[in-house]
């Protein structure tokens, strides 16, 4: 590149993986923050089940609530995995570079402006419709033509990962000697593009029923997100926390300096990719039976939590010959692995109690439980990530204790909102609450003292959300060399850090 | 101790392959998906006694006219792949060229049947599909046209030969896949109704 050009047009045609992870590190970081941001305003109006106290009806309320759930997913968790996979995959594999850069480079940017027109779409009475269909019709279709956009940069990003493990390998190095992380993406990847484009087509066929003219059915307000909610509910909500698995494959065993039984991860990655595909789960599917409660879909959440303990089983064989060997300057990642893990397990549980009908834990806040729980493994998961390869992403040395009290607050905060959706769905309280106390299923005393955790969860999420973005900030600004190889690590990420900032 | 395995070279041959393939399951699950859809709205509708299609209304032809294009283009693509294996440029030119003027056809009789056919887009849940499964489609019989016209500069750049055939490989690739998508079109759409 020219040495005339300005720092925005380096910034902005730059291929550079490394940069590139750090530009979806940042941006996700922020729509992590505003997603627990609106999760908790959502959280607020709970209090007080008797009437929409704060925000005017339950449709603003309704779009609070899908946009927290959208953006967790789409505008953080999946991002943040993509940042880490950008930096680590190529490296993790040997390859010289990320495979097609300019793709890589035009999904992230196609990404950022789909969650700005995503952001704005809910911001303007938008969002994916709502149970009074009394938002703006043009706003929705704005946020449908977000969703849309980001879908597409983080499909294009995700094949590039894919290629870079696929074709980029080092000469040599089969698939079986791919390193936990990169496997794991290879498996959730896959599963992602067979997943997405499905809910790019239930998008586009909503888009085109609601645009211009009054919806016949698929782009009716009050049954979009009916449509679009098996994206970010059991089983597709493992997919999203898939690579979680192969972050701590990949700490686990260097941090307490013992083998790891890699068939048995790599099994359990596998099983646990399977019994995430979420596409046939849609509410178009139900013909008599609802899907969701058919065979398939009641053993694979059952499956699930098989494919946990199978994984746990692996990590425990580690531990229990290498715990005397663990090294105290690798707590900080050990520690949030195994949290992330625990979350993981928990959720996989509460998939599966979800799947019991007798139960009676359909369209109850334990559904919400399950995502929560999911979603904040992959977050814990991914903060000990960054805590584990932060030197290699930011090129600076990782100060690890922001770190740890970032996963502490994510673990705990999300925790508690988890427990406190999970009793609550016991009780029987609905998962979307509405703005009218007939609609919320239950409104007795403990429901009320436990919305309050989940306020006091979402405020502590929110808060570590917060020192997350501070403590990155500060990260890149340091001056600190990165270390070559801060953990030992013999797999080849650890080889060639010489620091890439 | 730190592994040491060489670095891979800057460009493996089949990377654009793998990509390519990587993609083009993603476009599949896409019309995979609708397909899904659109079997399961209509088996519901028409077990209610309700109507689809309005009777007459799905005309065969253009649907049969446009799967036998997109058969030929099929072959004509085949031919290109052929052609460049044997570094047969003159013929390379010549099936690139064909197989992108049939993918024009292609588009042309669709937008034409689009303008012709008496349903709008809001008739009923069969519109609705019909419309967006036939619009994605055509969208990707475009994107086709398009990196064949890419494919044609470079050959008669002299770019693609038998030992640098990834960029047609790829396209070959992705053009029977559009061909595969079209052909569950024809018999979803045009023939099942």
């Amino acid at each position: 590149m020219s040495e005339n050009t300005t720092v925005i047009e380096r910034a902005v045609t730059t291929t550079d993986p490394a940069l590139l992870s750090r530009y979806w590190i940042g941006a996700a970081g922020l729509g992590l923050f505003l997603s627990i941001g609106v999760g908790f305003l959502a959280a607020l109006e709970r209090l007080d089940l008797s009437t929409a106290s704060i925000f005017d009806g339950a449709d603003v309320i309704f779009q609070l609530w899908s946009a927290h759930r959208v953006g967790l997913v789409l505008l953080a968790v999946l991002p943040l995995i993509l940042g880490l996979a950008t930096a680590v995959v190529p490296r993790q594999v040997g390859a010289s570079s990320l495979a097609f850069p300019r793709m890589a480079a035009a999904g992230f940017w196609v990404w950022l402006f789909g969650a700005a027109i995503t952001v704005t779409g809910f911001a303007v009475d938008g969002g994916v419709g709502a149970p009074g269909a009394t938002s703006q019709t043009q706003a929705v279709a704005i946020t449908l033509v977000g969703i849309m956009m980001v879908l597409l940069g983080i499909g294009a990003t995700t094949i590039c990962v894919l290629t870079t493990v696929v074709a980029g390998r080092s000469s040599g190095m089969s698939l079986g000697d791919v390193p936990a992380f990169s496997w794991s993406m290879l498996v959730a990847g896959t599963m992602w593009m067979l997943t997405l484009p499905v809910l790019m087509g239930n998008l586009l066929l909503v888009y085109v029923d609601l645009r211009g003219r009054s919806a016949v059915r698929f782009g009716a307000e009050e049954a979009i997100w009916e449509q679009l909610s098996w994206a970010f509910t059991n089983p597709q909500v493992y997919l999203w926390a898939l690579p979680l698995l192969g972050i701590v494959a990949d700490i686990i065993p260097v941090s307490v300096k013992a083998k790891l039984n890699t068939n048995r991860m790599f099994g359990a990655i596998c099983l646990l990719g399977f019994v995430g595909f979420g596409a046939y789960a849609q509410t178009y599917f139900d013909l008599g039976t609802p899907v969701r409660q058919e065979a398939f879909s009641v053993a694979a959440a059952f499956v699930a939590v098989l494919a946990m303990l199978m994984a746990l089983g692996a990590l425990a064989g580690s531990l229990r010959n290498g715990a005397k060997e663990t090294d105290a300057s690798s707590a900080t990642p050990l520690v949030l692995a195994m949290l992330s893990l625990l979350l993981l397990l928990v959720g996989t549980v509460v998939g599966a109690l979800n799947a019991v009908e007798s139960l009676d834990l359909a369209g109850t806040s334990a559904i919400g439980a399950q995502m929560i729980f999911t979603l904040a493994a992959m977050l814990v998961g991914m903060v000990a990530g960054l805590s584990w390869w932060g030197d290699l992403v930011a090129g600076r040395a990782t100060p690890q204790r922001p770190l740890l009290i970032t996963g502490l607050l994510l673990t705990l905060g999300l925790g508690l909102v988890g427990v406190a959706d999970l009793i609550n769905g016991f009780n029987g309280l609905n998962d979307f609450t509405g703005a009218v106390l007939s609609e919320a299923g239950n409104s007795g005393s403990a429901v009320d003292t436990l919305n309050l955790i989940v306020v006091i969860g979402l405020g502590m999420a929110l808060v570590g959300a917060l020192n997350g973005m501070i403590s990155g900030c500060q990260h890149l600004r340091s001056s600190e060399p990165a270390v070559a190889n801060p953990w030992g690590g013999t797999t080849l990420e650890w080889s060639d850090n010489e620091g890439s900032a | 101790m730190v592994t040491t395995a060489p670095v891979a070279p800057a460009n493996r041959p089949r990377t654009l392959m793998v990509g390519t393939m990587f993609a083009t399951s993603a476009a599949l699950m896409f019309f995979g998906g609708l397909f899904s859809i659109y079997l399961s709205v209509r088996s519901d509708t028409l077990a209610w006694g309700a109507e689809w299609f309005p009777e007459g209304a799905i005309s065969l032809l253009p649907g049969g006219m446009n799967m036998a294009t997109m058969a030929l283009s099929a072959v004509t693509m085949a031919w290109a792949v052929y052609s460049i294996l044997n570094n047969d440029r003159v013929h390379a030119y010549l099936a690139i060229l064909v197989t992108g003027i049939l993918g024009v056809a292609v588009i042309n009789q669709t937008v034409f049947y689009f303008m012709d056919i008496a349903i709008p887009v809001d008739y009923n849940e069969a519109a609705v599909l019909f419309y967006v499964i036939i619009g994605a489609h055509l969208v990707m019989v475009g994107l086709g046209v398009f990196w064949l016209g890419l494919l044609l500069l470079r050959t008669l750049g002299g770019q693609d030969t038998a030992q640098h055939r990834d960029l047609v490989s790829s396209a070959a690739l992705y053009w029977y896949a559009t061909v595969a998508v079209y052909s569950f079109i024809w018999l979803f759409i045009y023939i099942g109704k």
